[in-house]
């Protein structure tokens, strides 16, 4: 600790001699300093946001059908509908074929099985029917309402080709984001340390350098697994520095447990990133992400202390804790689902209760800015999981009458949505923190107070739910817009994954944990703003506080495990593309490598 | 996974209308952002008392009205001055809404979109249109009443002179400002923000209605005997007349003659002249609005015709738009829009954008305005005397408002001068002051006698 704190203190010390000699550096630097930020901060951004919309690209192939007069249909999901529905993974239009005529999934370990879908013109297995569903290998032939097809693997020509060609679709390199964000900590660092002056502490350079280590160490290592797409990485690493500034300015004291909480949410996001591989293993543990969330809910409205009047905190040893945040990750976890089982169980009803036990809890914790999020991200999962625009029309239905009737008993909620629309009208009372939030945002203009010369942190929940209008005024309108962009670019990163996804586990889950954190951000900023209720909910990444730093992290393991290029993500296990490519080899060569199979289990991580 | 990727579009919303949600803040802060700075809480540009810590004051010879010294706000040395400039400058506390430190405040500070409040520190100046020396004079004249004097240049809309009373020092506010009578309403700027009775200063608008309706108006006789009976109620005239022409009637200020012609030309006819005349519309003095008049047209006896044709009744009239009715009878039907802020200068020394000002609708037809205005000049020479205004090509009507049984009316005397150096239209009222002509028409011509011809 102490060689770690010298360096640090020994900075400190030199910034505030220098300070002391000639006063009039820290104001020349701040005034200069304020022009370089935002311009680093789009140099961070774009790249990564540029190349996150570049999305779709070319699929993975798993696979092929052959049709009757030989052209072939690629496999390019885990899961696809065949049919003649436009909307079909496989679109055949041959009219004794059904809408939606079957499915065909791969499991975790290669083997193929094929669903029949209810069609009227049956499916056949090598002339066999199929009740159900039935396996099916390579070579097999498939018959669709009497149309025959074969299920080939690629040749080798094609597999080479498909490689080349997403080989040559790898993401830019990130490393320059990662330099400028590098140069953007260590200057947002010094500002800091001009801002607070004699008020400095070694913890400011700690916390910042730290960030700036853990951050290469992160890159470092992944590069040498041969990952290449940080896109999602660099997003969150931009908006965790200016938490780092954030809570240096409101709770500096705060600012080793922040830079802590960093640390865990990035080992949270590989652990679930790593564990999401496995398609099979998530599967199993759904049920327990489900107790999960209920659990650690449930634990909540036990145990929970009050804090600004919802119950959503729990102190253990002197660590408070929001295990709401976390309940989060495993609502998700619990809520994706995988095709195949959205053909064994169409109705949503475990999952409805799953919600409902979920909002009911948060509900007793007077906490309805996560129970709102809660609820989005529910009908988000409904909606792609059945597409039944009916059924959810019921349920918002259903949710605002049940809001109507909690409203007619506890008729103090709508207390606290009072002052909406009317803040200013209510300055001194109900909305003392919207307008200072409006207040300190408009004196930050575009280019910002500069960090630490704020006064917005002051009042209650600056760093968490007013954390916008602190951006704002530090920061300057510029970056804080971009951090909201930086949000909304994750949403349809998740959106437009979709279409190169594996399975639909992995692109119902990013696609919640997109809206989940798109949602929260309007809720956090329009809140802060008066354009929504203040609900005091934190902006992912940004807001001080380590649950819902970690909580953000692990929503993105979610996003990495849909990004499905060449080499992209840690979350994706490589290995089963390159077998095919292996085995299409291996086919093509009449000689036999005794060992090529044990090269590819070796080099299986 | 086609469908999944049809139904991810719902994500694709929620991005989106954050991303709505995002302009709609952007639009607001771009509006409204000058007046989310301008809080007393905010304190890049507020001490912690809430008082304005930034930013100069001054009037339009420079002469400082307010300023800052190490953090706390000064005003101008001389204790009338700071009372006789109070509603145009600001208190301390903000309770005056329409002083340049609460309304201008943004543009005190030098505030603006690309740095917000940074450098803001060093503050800006803000000249007012007012001239200290002229408020003091009418602050004086006043002579302790309630009331309001302005005087503004309707060829380009500056407000040269603009006092509301009561006052007070705002470096020594009144303790019992709360609960003394004699302070009652200190805070309204009465010249932008109240609406008083116009009594006899409405028969401008009457008459105006009269010339246009009334074709064979020159030839016509009336007798005033004192008071006349209109449906259910008598109007009373100040005086007994006897027989006269309309000239004649309107420099005596006859209620029997102008009830009658209120009754003759009829409500519609007496609401659209009001409307046109501006009297029921609110300007923008440089973003503060000014109260809108009021009057019952609507289903009204004749009697109470009769009291609205001569301003009293229901009528309810704000000086600043009776002020720019004035000036358009002065400049051909259409004044310049009032306006209180000079320039600014910003902390960088950089002076404001030139001004864009505007004209009012046409208030009044312009050959009408010249018959008015003549008849106007008349009034001064018959009743009111020409010696009070030397120099002065003056047009005025008095007023007489009754407020109340056994409550001294409120005196009005308004007008305009036709000098070519000197195009001012004015505005005088003193509350329960006395006679329109000898009260309000006494302090009218005090303080034009500053600005006409010095000191």
């Amino acid at each position: 600790m102490e060689i770690l704190t010298a360096p640090a203190q020994a900075l400190v010390d030199t910034v505030c001699l220098l300070l002391e000699r000639w006063p009039m550096a820290g104001q020349w630097y701040m005034a200069f300093i304020r022009f370089v930020f935002p311009v680093l901060a789009i140099l961070i951004v774009f790249r990564a946001v540029r190349s996150l919309l570049r999305i779709p690209h070319t699929p993975e192939t798993w696979g092929q059908l052959s049709l009757p007069n030989g052209t072939p249909i690629l496999l390019t999901h885990w899961e696809n509908i065949i049919g003649r529905s436009k909307n079909a993974d496989v679109y055949l239009n041959y009219p004794s074929i059904s809408r939606q005529h079957a499915a065909l999934c791969r499991g975790e370990d290669e083997d193929w099985t094929v669903y029949d879908l209810d069609s009227k013109g049956g499916t056949l297995v090598n002339g066999r029917p199929v009740e159900g569903s039935a396996p099916v290998k390579l070579g097999d032939t498939i018959t669709l309402g009497g149309v025959p097809l074969v299920f080939l693997p690629q040749t080798v020509a094609e597999r080479e080709e498909l490689e080349e060609k997403r080989r040559a679709e790898r993401p830019a390199a990130i490393w320059p984001s990662f330099l400028w964000l590098t140069v953007f900590q260590v200057l947002a660092c010094l500002q800091l340390l001009v801002a607070m002056g004699a008020e400095a502490t070694a913890a400011v350079p700690m916390a910042f350098f730290g960030l700036t280590a853990v951050m290469w160490v992160y890159f470092a290592a992944l590069r040498c697994t041969h990952c290449v797409g940080f896109e999602l990485e660099t997003i969150a690493f931009f908006l965790s520095t200016l938490s780092l500034s954030v809570t240096a300015s409101s709770a500096p004291g705060s600012l080793f447990k922040q830079f802590l909480a960093i640390l865990l949410g990035l080992v949270l996001f590989i652990v679930l990133g790593l564990f999401l591989r496995d398609l099979e293993r998530v599967q199993k543990i759904r049920w327990l992400m489900a107790a999960g969330a209920i659990g650690l809910l449930g634990i909540t409205l036990v145990l929970g202390q009050a804090k600004y009047g919802a119950v959503n905190w729990i102190s253990i040893g002197g660590f408070s804790f929001q295990p709401s945040e976390i309940a989060k990750i495993c609502y998700i976890f619990a809520g994706s689902a995988t095709l195949e089982r959205l053909f064994r169980k169409r109705n949503l009803t475990l999952f409805i209760v799953l919600t409902g036990v979920c909002i009911g809890l948060l509900g007793l914790m007077s906490d309805f800015g996560t129970a709102a999020i809660f609820f989005i991200t529910f009908l988000v999962i409904a909606y792609l999981r059945s597409g039944d625009w009916t059924t959810l029309s019921l349920i918002c239905g259903a949710a605002v009458f049940g809001a109507g009737i909690i409203v007619k008993f506890k008729p103090y909620i709508l207390d606290r949505f009072a002052t909406w629309g009317h803040a200013w009208e209510a300055a001194s009372t109900t909305g003392y923190q919207q307008t200072r939030t409006m207040s300190a945002a408009a004196s930050g203009g575009l280019l910002g107070m500069g960090a630490g010369n704020g006064w917005l942190h002051k009042i209650a929940a600056a760093d968490t739910d007013l954390v916008f209008g602190m951006l704002c005024e530090e920061w300057g309108l510029l970056i804080a817009v971009l951090a909201v962009v930086c949000i909304i670019a994750l949403a349809f990163f998740a959106a437009r994954a979709v279409r190169v996804g594996r399975s639909s586990f992995y692109t119902i889950a990013a696609c919640a944990a997109g809206s989940l954190l798109v949602f929260q951000t309007s809720l956090n900023v329009f809140g802060s703003v008066d354009l929504l209720p203040l609900t005091g909910v934190t902006f992912p990444f940004v807001s001080n506080g380590g649950s819902a730093m970690m909580s953000a992290w692990g929503l993105l393991a979610y996003l990495k495990a849909t990004d499905t290029r060449e080499n992209a993500s840690f979350a994706i296990r490589r290995v089963s593309q390159r077998r095919l490519t292996e085995q299409a080899r291996r086919r093509a060569e009449p000689i036999d490598d005794p060992f090529a199979d044990q090269e590819a289990a070796d080099e299986e991580d | 996974m086609k469908k999944i990727e049809q139904r991810a579009i719902l994500c694709c919303v929620l991005a989106l209308v954050l991303a709505l949600g995002l302009g709609v803040f952007l639009a607001r802060y771009l509006v409204r952002g000058g007046s989310w700075v301008s809080s007393p809480f905010n304190r890049h540009l507020y001490n912690t008392s809430g008082q304005l810590a930034v930013g100069t004051v001054l009037d339009r010879d420079g002469d400082v009205l307010s300023g800052v010294e190490n953090g706390e706000r000064t005003y101008y040395d001389n204790a009338t001055v700071r009372k006789a400039t109070l509603h145009a400058v600001g208190d301390l506390q903000g309770n005056i809404g329409t002083g340049a430190l609460n309304a201008f405040a943004d543009k005190l500070t030098g505030y603006n979109l690309l740095n917000g409040a940074f450098g803001a520190a060093q503050g800006g100046e803000l000249y007012l249109t007012i001239d200290a020396r002229y408020n003091y004079e009418a602050y004086e004249a006043l002579n302790g009443h309630a009331g309001t004097v302005a005087v503004y240049n309707y060829k380009t809309g500056e407000i040269l002179c603009m006092v509301s009373a009561p006052s007070y020092d705002p470096l020594n506010v009144p303790e019992d400002i709360e609960t003394n009578p004699r302070y009652e309403g200190a805070y309204l700027n009465r010249f932008l923000s109240s609406t008083f009775t116009p009594g006899s200063i409405f028969k401008t608008v009457t008459l105006t209605a009269a010339l246009e309706k009334i074709p064979d108006l020159d030839s016509r006789t009336w007798t005033c005997e004192g008071s006349v009976q209109i449906g259910d109620e008598t109007i009373v005239c100040s005086g007994t007349h006897g027989q006269q022409n309309i000239g004649d009637a309107f420099a005596n200020s006859c209620n029997v003659v102008f009830a009658q012609l209120a009754q003759e030309l009829g409500a519609s006819t007496m609401k659209q002249y009001t409307d046109e005349a501006g009297l029921t519309d609110s300007y923008s003095v440089d973003g503060l609005p000014t109260a809108k008049g009021s009057f019952a047209w609507e289903g009204i006896t004749d009697g109470q015709l009769g009291w609205a044709g001569v301003g009293q009744g229901q009528d309810q009239v704000n000086p600043c738009a009776m002020m720019c009715y004035m000036g358009a009878i002065a400049n051909g039907g259409k004044a310049a829009k009032p306006y209180l802020i000079e320039k600014t200068v910003s902390p960088l020394g950089l002076p404001s954008l030139p001004r864009l000002n505007g004209k009012t609708s046409q208030l009044i037809a312009s050959d009408t305005a010249e018959i008015l205005a003549e008849m106007m000049a008349q009034n001064v020479q018959k009743t009111y005397g020409t010696g009070r205004f030397p120099n002065m090509d003056i047009c005025a009507k008095s007023g007489t408002a009754e407020v109340g049984e056994g409550k001294t009316p409120h005196a009005w005397f308004t007008g305009f001068l036709r000098n070519e150096d000197a195009p001012y239209a004015f505005v005088v009222l003193v509350e329960n002051g006395g006679g329109g002509s000898s009260v309000a028409g006494t302090v009218a011509g005090k303080v034009l006698d500053v600005i006409v011809n010095g000191y």
